[in-house]
């Protein structure tokens, strides 16, 4: 912006000022009712949701599943995104520096002097994706399941039948606590890899491949040959019903 | 701000000599004066905010004593499982200076002397997140992001940028005892202990430098 | 008797008899022929006192110059996000205050005190809830703020100043959000705190040291949640006070923005075009 620019505004907000209306009561007006919402909105919230008090702080836990406050999701979802270890600095401090070093300095970069909205396609595109962006990561957090929970529907046939439904949410059971998700992918829950993805893996190979592969365990997977046999039957049947 | 003003005036020739002035004189008593203000000022913010910051930070020169606690006799830990203890790691704090370890015995099959006892840390090295060793699969996961380490504590999947710590261990009399933390290099050598997202090894020990807090790694 | 200062008189409107009117003609004299000599008293009383502080401390220009300021034509409810924010923010203040009569900073009694203040204390999950939801509000309205600074170019000059102020302010906010949840010392506070520290660590050569400083200490010590308790209570509200204080002074003096659709009459218009033809 340069300095004919600066005057040329300054000039347009003298006369738009005296066009406008003294702060009190008008704006004031506007200001007080706006506080009274957000007053009666928190309000609302400490009646309905009130402020409970979680189980208190253990160090020593190993079954707790930490998630943070709802405005921290898009940071906490960033950093499960970013699998490779060599990337880690960069999602924990890189990219959140880097993004409030450019919020910071937005004004001495964005040199544009329009104003108006639709005038300002990069900047205007630039805002709405950062909003995208945040709003999703902020979903995706939010809905991000525990790495001890596999939740899949099971196939129509099986969902039909209560006994076989059971069996079926029992073997998810099995899969989810003896750490299948720590390499394998289940629908929306688990690791993308070292393993390959499960959530159709009955339709690749059969039953008897699925617990021939369990038990002699290719590569760098555990055996699973010394789970309990009802376990084992359990989560081969579990696993080839995932079509 | 008059400064510059001034010292333009005292450029101009016409201006009678002050009084004291000689020939090279660099300062002017206004500038001795302003300059002397400025550093009694500076002194007496100095005096106060000095000790407090020393006071603020003093903390991380201050190294707690090693502490080794005992965990059971030797007979109660097996080379193929895990066995978790709680060990107090921070006096003081109740039950908030405690921690989980597992532990169990040197496995020959690892090639590990089977006199020596291993006590892997429950800290996830991504960013700390408790970590819990899962029977069936024999490794440990992280609830957080997702971290995935081996029997022996490497990474086996995940953003876990480092195996699991552990911790020194001795065996005293019939107790196995353990003792401070210290983390590892991906080939297991011990490092000084540093916090979760950290790397370890090569030229990462010097970009995480040794921390005066914590006791050098075992030999 | 102190004369109402000229400033706070209200302008006369035709035909009313108004105080504005009476005073213009009136000056210093008080009573004139009144039906209620009692009333009048009063009100020339509370008069005398406004007179008596303005006299001394000169603030009736500094207040007429921030109420009766014009605000640009346009002005709509999307420029109340920012005093929405400081509401909120002076419930967070308040209620925070209240909360600390009850509060122990302490690792080992931290969590029974909270238990305490919400199940025994009168009105004390009401008010710590107000605590909690007033953090959330704050933030969300926060960023509703600035993005209607960022979608009506309200950044640009000559308030750059003041948009740099606001994402400090942002940050001290998060801040705030930060170091508030460890202090009811549940799991989620605790694991979110090890979290948080152990992302401040992973930052090459200094992250290290930062967090030992946060901690006091390689590990959770005794002095962490005192330390953590002083940043959220007095260190970072300190700053964000004052961080507003400065907001709402270049708010005053260069003005709130108009929306950026309305223009003025063609002539800055033109010589726009001008510039960009």
């Amino acid at each position: 912006m340069n300095r004919a620019e600066q005057e040329a505004y300054l000039r347009e907000y003298e006369v738009l000022k005296k066009k406008g209306k003294p702060f009190f009561p008008y704006a004031v007006l506007k200001d007080s009712v706006m506080m009274m919402i957000v007053a009666l909105v928190i309000v609302a919230m400490a009646i309905i949701l009130g402020a409970e008090q979680g189980p208190k702080a253990d160090p020593t836990t190993t079954t707790y599943v930490p998630r943070p406050e709802w405005y921290f999701f898009f940071l906490f979802e960033l950093l499960r995104v970013i699998k490779p270890p060599e990337l880690v600095p960069i999602a924990t401090i890189g990219i959140p520096t880097i993004c409030m070093v450019l919020l910071l300095l937005l004004p001495f970069y964005d040199r544009n002097p329009e104003r108006r909205p639709e005038r300002r396609p990069v900047a205007m595109t630039a805002g709405i994706l950062t909003i995208i962006a945040m709003a999703y990561l902020t979903f995706l957090g939010a809905s991000a399941g525990s790495p001890t929970e596999i939740e899949v529907e099971p196939p129509p046939q099986i969902a039909a039948d209560t006994a076989a439904r059971e069996e079926f949410e029992f073997g998810a059971q099995v899969a989810a606590q003896s750490g299948c998700l720590a390499c394998h992918k289940f629908g929306e829950n688990g690791n993308d890899g070292p393993g390959p993805e499960l959530t159709e893996i009955g339709a690749k190979i059969p039953a008897e491949a699925i617990s021939r592969s369990l038990v002699a365990a290719p590569g760098i997977m555990p055996a699973y040959g010394d789970l309990p046999p009802r376990k084992f039957d359990a989560l081969v049947e579990f696993l080839a019903s995932l079509r | 701000m008059a400064e510059p003003a001034d010292k333009k005036r005292g450029a101009t020739p016409e201006k009678p000599k002050p009084a004291g002035y000689f020939e090279g004189e660099t300062m002017t008593r206004r500038t001795v004066f302003a300059l002397a203000g400025q550093a009694a000022g500076g002194v007496a913010v100095a005096v106060v905010a000095l000790p407090v910051v020393g006071f603020a930070v003093a903390p991380i020169f201050d190294r707690p004593e090693e502490t080794w606690e005992g965990v059971g006799s030797p007979d109660d830990f097996a080379d193929d499982t895990y066995r978790q203890a709680v060990i107090t790691i921070v006096d003081g704090v109740g039950d908030s200076g405690k921690t989980t370890v597992y532990i169990r015995r040197g496995s020959p099959t690892l090639d590990e002397d089977p006199n020596e006892f291993i006590a892997i840390s429950t800290r996830c090295a991504h960013l700390g997140c408790p970590v819990r060793f899962v029977q069936a699969a024999g490794n440990f996961i992280c609830p957080c992001h997702g971290g995935v380490y081996d029997f022996e504590g490497l990474v086996i999947g995940g953003p876990p940028v480092r195996p699991l710590d552990r911790f020194q261990t001795r065996v005293n009399g019939d107790t196995v005892e353990v003792g401070p933390r210290y983390s590892v290099t991906n080939d297991l050598e011990p490092v000084r202990a540093r916090d979760p997202g950290e790397f370890t090894g090569g030229i990462w020990e010097y970009l995480y430098p040794p921390r005066p807090t914590t006791p050098p790694p075992p030999s | 008797m102190p004369k109402l200062p000229s400033a706070l008189r209200k302008p006369s409107k035709p035909g009313e008899r108004g105080n504005g009117a009476r005073r213009d003609g009136g000056g210093a004299n008080g009573v004139e022929a009144e039906p209620h000599p009692v009333r009048e008293k009063t009100k020339e009383g509370a008069i005398d006192v406004v007179g008596w502080v303005d006299q001394r401390t000169g603030a009736s220009p500094f207040l007429t110059g921030l109420l009766l300021r014009k605000v640009p034509k346009g002005t709509n409810w999307f420029y109340t996000l920012g005093s929405a924010t400081l509401f909120a923010f002076v419930v967070q203040a308040l209620t925070g205050v209240f909360l600390a009569f009850y509060y122990v900073p302490s690792a080992t009694e931290a969590y029974d005190s909270i238990s305490h203040l919400t199940n025994d204390v009168f009105l004390g999950e009401f008010v710590r809830g107000l605590h909690k939801w007033g953090a959330t509000m704050m933030i969300i309205l926060i960023f509703l703020h600035m993005g209607r600074t960022f979608f009506f170019g309200a950044y640009k000059y000559p308030r750059e100043l003041n948009w740099v102020i606001g994402v400090v302010l942002l940050i001290l906010t998060l801040v705030m959000g930060l170091t508030g949840y460890l202090l009811p010392f549940d799991n989620r506070s605790y694991w979110a705190t090890i979290v948080a520290m152990n992302i401040t660590a992973s930052g090459p050569v200094v992250g290290p040291y930062l967090a030992d400083f946060l901690r006091a200490g390689s590990e959770f010590t005794a002095t962490t949640l005192p330390r953590f308790y002083a940043v959220h209570m007095l260190l970072v509200p300190g700053l964000i006070i004052a961080l507003i204080g400065a907001h709402l002074y270049l708010v005053v003096k260069l003005g709130t923005t108009a929306p950026p659709w309305l223009r003025a009459e063609a002539k800055p218009k033109s010589s726009r075009e001008e510039k960009v033809g």
